[in-house]
C-alpha cells in the first residue's frame, strides 16, 4: 500500500501538536513538503528531509530523517526548517 | 539539465534542486513566475555517474552540497532566498 500526503499529515501532525511544534500555514507550501516527504517513505522506507540528498541507508541517513537533527537550529535561526 | 523556456534570457540560471524539495519548487516558481529562462536537474532523480557529477558541480558553488543550489552567471546562491535571486536577475 503506498503512502500518500494524507498519511504524512496524520503521523506528523499528531506528533508536532504533541511535542509543541507547527507546520507552515502556506497551503502551497504545506502540499508541498507532504509530497516530498511521502515520495521519500516510498522511496527509503523512511521520510528522509525532503530537502537533503541521502544516502539511502537508514545508519547513513539517520541525522536528516524528519524530523531531523537541523531542525531545532534552522528553527533558532530562521523560524522555519530548511 | 532540463531547460524551461522564457522571455527573460539575459542571465545563465542553472537550479540544482531535488524533486521532492519544497524550497526548490519555489524557486522553480519564482522564475516561472517571472518568465525567466533557467536550467535545472533534479539531482535525486539521477543515477551513478550523472548524479556524482552534478553533486561535484554543486560542491564547487555550495561545499555543504544543500538544495536548492543555484548558479545564476556562475555565481551561487544558496537556497531560496527570494530578494538575492530577484537581485541577481534583475527582477
Amino acid at each position: 500500500m503506498s503512502i500518500t500526503a494524507d498519511d504524512i499529515w496524520r503521523e506528523f501532525k499528531a506528533e508536532a501538536d504533541a511535542t509543541g511544534y507547527g507546520f507552515t500555514d502556506q497551503k502551497e507550501e504545506l502540499a508541498w513538503l507532504l509530497e516530498g516527504l511521502a515520495a521519500n517513505v516510498e522511496r527509503y522506507g523512511y521520510p528522509l528531509c525532503p530537502c537533503r540528498m541521502g544516502a539511502g541507508d537508514i545508519a547513513a541517513d539517520r541525522d536528516i530523517i524528519c524530523p531531523c537533527d537541523y531542525r531545532d537550529p534552522d528553527l533558532n535561526e530562521f523560524g522555519q526548517c530548511y | 539539465m532540463q531547460k524551461v523556456e522564457g522571455e527573460k534570457k539575459g542571465h545563465d540560471v542553472k537550479i540544482y534542486a531535488l524533486s521532492t524539495c519544497m524550497w526548490c519548487k519555489k524557486t522553480k516558481k519564482l522564475l516561472d513566475d517571472n518568465s525567466v529562462e533557467y536550467e535545472f536537474e533534479d539531482v535525486d532523480l539521477l543515477q551513478g555517474s550523472e548524479r556524482e557529477d552534478a553533486l561535484s558541480e554543486i560542491e564547487k558553488l555550495n561545499p555543504k552540497k544543500t538544495f536548492p543550489t543555484i548558479a545564476v552567471d556562475g555565481k551561487g546562491i544558496i537556497g531560496f532566498k527570494e530578494d538575492e535571486l530577484k537581485e541577481a536577475l534583475g527582477l
